[in-house]
């Protein structure tokens, strides 16, 4: 094998998610959020040949190279191997068995599974990421266009993404428990957390959320609660086109939008409360 | 008559070991003296332990090693690793997961169903019966079968023996081959599902040749898997680590198999062996695909699992 050709398959490339392009945008955001695609351009100075393979991949304006790259990019291969795999998930599953189909789909033996060191969790991981990247070509291809030219809010849009989002699991709903299961082991908590919030980061600012206080963090926490109570709820959902879990959602964010106005009240309040508190001390002629 | 500086090396080494009073039993005194050096300074020089010796003797030196032990080995091994070499390999087989649990497709030509597994430096067959074991019982398949080659005759005829005890004695499914693997012209170009070499690399002459021999053979897909001591990462961990390998190792050897200067040997080849880092280097330089980070350490990295997979094309 030439080193140039074993240099392009050790490249972490999601081939599949690199495809789809990247949505236009403009808002600054907090370094902490990895558009998983990029940096390992900049951690890897090391493989020339990035730029004149991936053209179509902006390039970040601003990065930290302290970021490590993030650990479930894909090779070549590896992509061949899970795309190949996640045509047999409906039927089999994420499972060992639908890698080794995918595998011999790609024209890879049986024991080329060893390629993803993860197994049946890399195949999770995948769709995660493959899904996330094709939320970003419907929007590409106009979502939020369906229902006529009228702009929607940032809630709104929000909530088609979720439920656009949920759509996509609708046909493996069944094998979702065992995945939920398998991402759910101590071993593997941390990358699903990290890809839960890759998506509602994914989701905020596809539908344009520009917040840069404190509430980047609340949104975040908001939409990923809902998100992944809403997947254990489409597990169970037979109802058609998905009903029951776009009436959960529906719940969910009006409960968000209660809490949030609960919490205002009482921030108005307690500040209430402690002007008075300081006008009543000054009234007795404390020198506060 | 053995070269000076191997008798220097080894006097050396035995000196380090302890206060044994007993005269020192030189386990290449009789073997390696047989292997003629005739004094010319003109072939490559390879380690053999700490010591540097031509690489044409390495060959024969090591297999004297092995040859000695052959008998004790797995006595040896339980007491050495305190019986955690028996977790690692079964780790090492179950992470492999050999055997299809699938019906082939192209169905009916048996050589076609099942892995074709080439064992290297399997003389005893802890691998081998191990994975047939687990083709058979986890993923029931019937036709997986494997081949165990090694250099040492001795060592093989250890695994002839203990076949005997294992379902898979005379049966298509095992099969033995005495073979250097730095050169196998009796296994076919892109043959093999999997190769699997354990605790055994450390000991070839040329790591590089055996690598590149391990890419011919294999089919495209095929795996390369290989488990072998390495660098142990955590300082203190490493310091009991080198403590129990140089003091406790080369005296358990005396006392049990009755033979310092091999477990010995033992100890300083597997100080010698490239990191983990330099090992995926050289599976990479051999063509293979690395999966993920390559390799796997085990107890802090006392043993490490390196992986390569043959591209397609």
């Amino acid at each position: 094998m030439a080193p140039s050709t074993i240099l392009a398959a050790r490249r972490p490339l999601l081939t599949s998610i690199a495809s789809v392009s990247r949505p236009s945008r403009t808002t600054l955001r907090p370094i902490t959020q990895s558009p998983r695609l990029y940096h390992c351009q900049h951690t890897r100075p090391s493989t020339p040949t990035t730029k004149t393979t991936t053209p179509s991949i902006p390039r970040r304006k601003y990065h930290s190279t302290h970021q490590p790259t993030p650990d479930h990019e894909y090779t070549n291969s590896q992509t061949t191997i899970l795309t190949a795999a996640l045509r047999h998930v409906p039927q089999l599953g994420f499972t060992r068995d639908a890698l080794t189909l995918g595998a011999r789909d790609a024209g890879f033996l049986d024991v080329s599974v060893q390629l993803l060191p993860r197994g049946e969790f890399d195949l999770i991981l995948f769709w995660l990421a493959s899904r996330r990247g094709l939320l970003r070509a419907a929007v590409d291809n106009g979502l939020f266009r369906k229902n006529g030219p009228r702009e929607l809010s940032v809630e709104q849009k929000t909530k088609m993404l979720i439920m656009e989002r949920l759509r996509m699991n609708a046909d493996v709903r069944n094998q979702w428990q065992d995945a939920l299961a398998l991402m759910s082991l101590p071993s593997h908590v941390p990358l699903s957390l990290s890809e839960l919030h890759a998506l509602s980061d994914d989701i905020l600012a596809l539908a344009g959320d520009t917040s840069v206080d404190a509430s980047w963090y609340t949104k975040r926490l908001a939409v990923s609660a809902v998100y992944a109570s809403a997947e254990v709820v489409l597990t169970r959902d037979s109802s058609p086109d998905l009903a029951a879990t776009e009436a959960f959602v529906e719940r969910r964010f009006e409960d968000t939008q209660a809490l949030g106005d609960k919490v205002g009240g009482v921030k108005e309040c307690l500040g209430f409360m402690g002007s008075t508190a300081l006008g009543l001390g000054r009234s007795w002629g404390l020198k506060i | 008559m053995m070269s000076p500086s191997v008798w220097r090396g080894l006097r050396h080494a035995a000196r380090r070991g302890g206060s044994i009073s007993t005269p020192y039993r030189c386990f290449s005194c009789t073997r390696a003296a047989r292997v003629e050096n005739n004094k010319t300074n003109d072939g490559g020089m390879t380690h053999f332990g700490f010591t540097n010796v031509r690489e044409s003797e390495k060959e024969s030196m090591v297999g004297a090693v092995f040859s000695s032990v052959a008998s004790s080995y797995d006595n040896m091994n339980d007491f050495m690793s305190l019986g955690i070499h028996r977790l690692w390999k079964d780790h090492f087989v179950r992470s492999l997961n050999p055997g299809s649990a699938l019906p082939s497709r192209d169905g009916t030509d048996p050589a076609n169903r099942g892995w074709n597994i080439l064992d290297i430096a399997g003389g005893t067959g802890d691998i081998a019966f191990r994975m047939l074991d687990h083709a058979t019982n986890i993923n029931h398949d019937r036709d997986t079968r494997v081949t165990i080659s090694d250099i040492n005759p001795d060592m093989l005829a250890e695994g002839k023996k203990r076949s005997i005890q294992t379902p898979y004695y005379n049966t298509s499914r095992l099969s033995f081959l005495e073979a250097n693997a730095q050169e196998m012209p009796s296994v076919p170009d892109n043959s093999v599902d999997l190769y699997t070499v354990v605790f055994g690399i450390r000991n070839f002459t040329d790591k590089q040749a055996a690598l590149n021999e391990a890419f011919r053979v294999l089919k495209p897909g095929g795996v390369f898997a290989c488990m072998e001591f390495s660098k142990v990462d955590n300082a203190i961990l490493n310091a009991l680590y080198k403590q129990w390998s140089f003091s406790a190792i080369p005296l358990i050897g005396q006392l049990v198999a009755g033979d310092r200067g091999s477990y010995q040997y033992l100890v300083e080849s597997i100080e010698q062996f490239p990191s983990q880092e330099e090992f995926r280097a050289m599976i990479h330089k051999a063509g293979f695909m690395i999966p993920g980070r390559g390799f796997e350490n085990l107890t802090g990295g006392i043993a490490a699992i390196h992986k390569g997979v043959k591209p397609l094309s």
